[in-house]
């Protein structure tokens, strides 16, 4: 281990103090119940990386409200009655000396399956989401009123159940991002136009917070300080300049946030979150399930499926960052920071300790977050502390990961990492293996490596 | 039980007179006992195989399983049987549905039976092996087992014909299973020989084109059916209710007029005949060498409700996005509709579309007989059973709609104020969707339809942590 290695400097927030630099960014996948409420499932889910020395979690997108969900089966924090679950998640994780941040959220029109209950989605627009062609309505000042609401209560809900603090998903393209973002947001009320009109839900939201969870509570806000829709879209505004995002940031300072998590992007996927490829192949097996969601996801799959289109389809995804992927936010990181004074962290294929001990000493970022690079390496703070640069068996961004949650359970399903296939199902299938119904001595149902 | 008791009450004074009650002795053959070789059970309604993805996808089972069967059990069903429990993980038909293919499964069957039993319901296993006839094949990628290796025909699973080491591990894997039923304390177990499962793969003269011990003449296409239920009486012996599924007739040229029509009735009969030789307590009688067909589930064909979720399919078989362009593209929808609709209309319905078939099995074997389709009205049961037709039911789809179907029966009606249209729209949302009633028409609202569907998942647990799962 390296003598006083910056990685594991404690970092303190307002509110919270958190014991290394190492965040495990919001990551899931759909091991909860169709209703909202969790399961140890995730909570072994979780477990995993705490165990493997991360400073604190994130936890995966956690809807405040039964319409904002983005795909069924993740944990809502909508209803109290769900608290007891979060409190025992939380003390689990907890018991490995890790801290745990709920990711508040409400996705808007933007959704991956919408899910029995509803089938509009709010958004600032009654325009469409672009790519897959889910529907929306405009929000009336009464459900802006309402979401606003559900976001103390959501925040009020973590405080009860012990959780360390809250994280507003304000990026990627979901709601915050509907109202903040320049090129969705076309509303001619006090929440469209100007700058500060589109900043005002993103304000109200982290205000209504302050007063419901008071001063003394971490709270965080995750934004896109540069969107690039034209990465994918080459038809439509880009979005937000990082210009207009840094002034964002400092009205939400003013408003109460503790700390900034910098991703990119107004919509997700993106090209550039989570950087890396774009797999065929596995979207092609799991992307089928979206199909009779959106107006366009039909197009999509044949697209997805029929050569040649689906190589300019991977080309045009794939160009925005000619393969390079670890770190590629930190610019857009480093603005925030010179312009604030809370930390920041920041979001994109960390994974090497050398390059995130220079982010840190070189004063661009106060940590990283990571989300498929400790999906490959749950114990990669563990291996940094041994002093290792990466991990034996590195993440090879192809993204598999990310495809395969829709259907299938989430996990690496990147083959060439394994010794096998058989190798490779064992330790997806891992995240089953529970207490329940096990008898005291009966061995664990996957096998132990 | 002040449960049911309370329940029973608020049934019996739910809407009076739409439909009168009936005279007791019309009613009166439902809640005979019905004594098997091996098990008594307290009325004639079954349960039958019906679940939605409840489970974990490595196979492990979970409350929401449990919940679900309670529904059944409180409602008064003399007998749950289960859905498909896959005796091997490469035998399973679509994933998240618990399984039993190791003794590690053994304690959560052993707490769902618990939980059952103690509302006074019997509690059997069926097991399952898809073979080529699944609906997912999941992220293991397991080539499907099958007596042939023709694909099968409506999603186009590929399938590799078995040979005789993989016939006698699967012959073993079934005995396996059947002796942890009976070690987790459940009532017995049922094979699922019926709807295009692999049993059916083997005795159907449409699919099985052996030319070795296992194919050619009706004696060598049942020799599977015939090993496996041996090894199962050589496994747990001769005290443990054991039944079988069946197909008398498979009717595949109302699925795709192309195919070869399946066994007779004659040639059913004759394997009933054996069955019950080699030791099987119990046949139930279904219909169909396919799953679904259009004879079972007996209903419409829901093509709107079903685009919605068959997707998820279309990465898996080789006709799936055929099909799926077919059910969502006018007029081939309403086509497809008319076509799988045709058998059921000449019938001219949809309950007790199998009654005949089970008449006949009961004329040959002297074992009870159980028949399924559509069945939710007390004077049809009673009188199906009293005429010799079969001596108990298993219903599915109308207890989804009302798991207190049976509660009504003892108050005197002839069938619940909301009978199950036979919409099939729970067929088919139990692929993406968590499974309960689809027919908004029976009830108030959207909401309270959500409400009904969601109610499988309980009261959200983690309420006192601290207090481990009771494991008997």
């Amino acid at each position: 281990m390296i003598d006083n290695d910056v990685i594991f400097e404690p970092l303190e927030f307002r509110n919270l103090t958190v014991k290394n630099r190492l965040f495990r960014s919001s990551l899931s996948g759909r091991f909860d119940n169709y209703d909202g409420s969790g399961t140890e499932i995730r909570i072994n889910w979780d477990v995993k990386f705490a165990k493997g020395g991360i400073g604190a979690i994130i936890s995966s997108n956690t809807p405040v409200h039964p319409r904002g969900l983005i795909v069924p089966n993740y944990s809502h924090i909508d209803r109290d009655e769900l608290i007891p679950f979060y409190r025992e998640l939380v003390s689990r994780v907890h018991e490995h000396d890790c801290r745990y941040i709920i990711q508040i959220a409400f996705s808007g029109r933007q959704r991956d399956v919408p899910g029995i209950q509803y089938a509009k989605g709010l958004s600032s627009t009654d325009k469409r989401e672009p790519l897959h062609g889910f529907e929306c309505e405009r929000m009336t000042q009464a459900q802006i009123d309402e979401i606003v609401d559900a976001f103390a209560q959501g925040a009020r809900r973590a405080r009860e159940a012990g959780a360390d603090g809250v994280e507003v998903h304000g990026c990627n393209g979901y709601l915050i991002t509907q109202f903040l973002s320049s090129a969705i947001n076309d509303r001619d009320d006090e929440y469209g136009g100007s700058l500060e009109n589109r900043a005002r839900f993103a304000l109200e939201v982290v205000r209504a917070i302050r007063r419901e969870v008071g001063d003394d509570y971490h709270v965080q806000f995750k934004i896109s300080p540069r969107e690039h829709m034209r990465d994918i879209y080459p038809w439509m505004g880009d979005g937000n300049t990082l210009e207009e995002s840094v002034q964002v940031c400092k009205w939400l300072e003013e408003a109460g946030v503790d700390g900034f998590h910098v991703s990119t992007g107004g919509a997700f996927p993106h090209p550039r979150n989570p950087p890396g490829k774009m797999p065929l192949a596995d979207l092609a097996r799991t992307y089928d399930s979206m199909v009779s969601s959106g107006r366009h996801a039909f197009r999509n799959l044949v697209a997805f499926r029929v050569p040649p289109l689906k190589w300019t389809m991977q080309k045009w995804w794939e160009r925005p960052l000619h393969g390079k992927y670890e770190g590629q936010t930190l610019p857009d990181a480093a603005a925030v920071k010179r312009a604030v004074d809370v930390p920041v962290l920041c979001a994109g294929g960390f994974q090497t300790a050398s390059v995130i001990r220079s982010a840190i000493e070189s004063g661009d970022v106060d940590g990283v977050t990571m989300a498929r690079t400790v999906l490959a390496n749950p114990d990669l703070p563990k291996l940094f502390a041994e002093g290792l640069d990466r991990a034996p068996r590195p993440c090879t961004y192809c993204n598999k990961c990310l495809v395969n949650f829709v259907e299938n359970p989430l996990g690496c399903y990147d083959e060439s990492r394994f010794e096998s296939r058989e190798q490779m199902i064992e330790e997806i299938m891992t995240v089953y293996d529970l207490p329940a119904y096990k008898e005291q001595g009966a061995p664990a149902r996957t096998a132990t490596r | 039980m002040t449960l049911s008791n309370a329940h029973v009450q608020s049934v019996a004074a739910a809407t009076p007179g739409e439909h009168p009650p009936l005279h007791p002795a019309r009613s009166s053959a439902i809640f005979e006992p019905l004594r098997f070789r091996n098990l008594e059970v307290k009325n004639r309604i079954f349960r039958s195989s019906v679940a939605g993805r409840f489970d974990n996808y490595d196979g492990s089972g979970t409350e929401v399983r449990i919940n679900w069967d309670l529904k059944f059990a409180r409602g008064g069903v003399g007998t749950i049987i289960s859905s498909n429990a896959p005796i091997d993980a490469r035998g399973h038909i679509i994933p998240g549905y618990a399984y039993i293919d190791s003794d590690e499964t053994i304690p959560f069957w052993r707490e769902l039976g618990r939980r059952i039993h103690e509302l006074d319901c019997k509690y059997v296993v069926q097991l399952v092996f898809a073979g080529r006839e699944r609906m997912m094949t999941g992220v293991q990628r397991w080539p499907a087992w099958s007596s042939s290796n023709r694909a099968e025909p409506i999603n186009g699973f590929p399938a590799t014909k078995m040979t005789v080491p993989e016939i006698q591990s699967v012959v073993r894997s079934f005995a396996g299973a059947a002796r942890r039923a009976r070690e987790a304390g459940l009532d017995g177990v049922e094979l699922a020989g019926a709807n295009g499962m692999l049993f059916t793969q083997f005795l159907s003269s449409a699919i099985n084109d052996r030319d070795d011990d296992y194919g050619g003449s009706l004696e060598n296409r049942a020799r599977f059916s015939l090993e496996v239920v041996r090894a199962i009486r050589a496994e747990v012996g001769d005290d443990f209710f054991l039944g079988f599924k069946i197909s008398p007739r498979e009717h595949m040229r109302e699925l795709l007029p192309w195919l070869r029509p399946g066994n007779s009735l004659e040639e059913s009969l004759q394997v009933c005949r054996w069955l019950e030789k080699a030791g099987v307590d119990m046949l139930h009688i279904s219909t169909g060498g396919g799953f679904p067909h259009p004879r079972n589930p007996a209903g419409r064909f829901p093509a709107r409700e079903m685009v919605k979720t068959y997707d998820a399919l279309i990465s898996d078989g080789r006709h799936v996005l055929r099909n799926f362009l077919i059910f969502s593209t006018w007029p081939f929808s309403a086509g497809f509709g008319w076509w799988w609709q045709r058998p059921t209309r000449a019938f001219g319905g949809y309950e007790g579309i199998n009654l005949a078939d089970s008449r006949a099995v009961k004329q040959a074997v002297s074992i009870p007989v159980l028949c399924t389709g559509g069945f939710q009205t007390a004077s049809v049961i009673a009188e199906a059973i009293s005429s010799g037709g079969c001596d108990g039911v298993t219903i599915a789809r109308p207890l989804v709609a009302n798991p207190d179907l049976v509660r009504h029966f003892e108050a005197g009606r002839d069938t619940a104020p909301r009978p199950c249209t036979y919409c099939n729209k729970c067929l088919f949302n139990f692929v993406e969707n968590p499974l309960g009633c689809y027919e908004e028409a029976r009830f108030d609202s959207r909401e309270e339809m959500l409400e009904q569907i969601f109610s499988v998942y309980g009261e959200p647990s983690f309420l006192a942590h601290d207090t481990p799962v009771e494991v008997a």
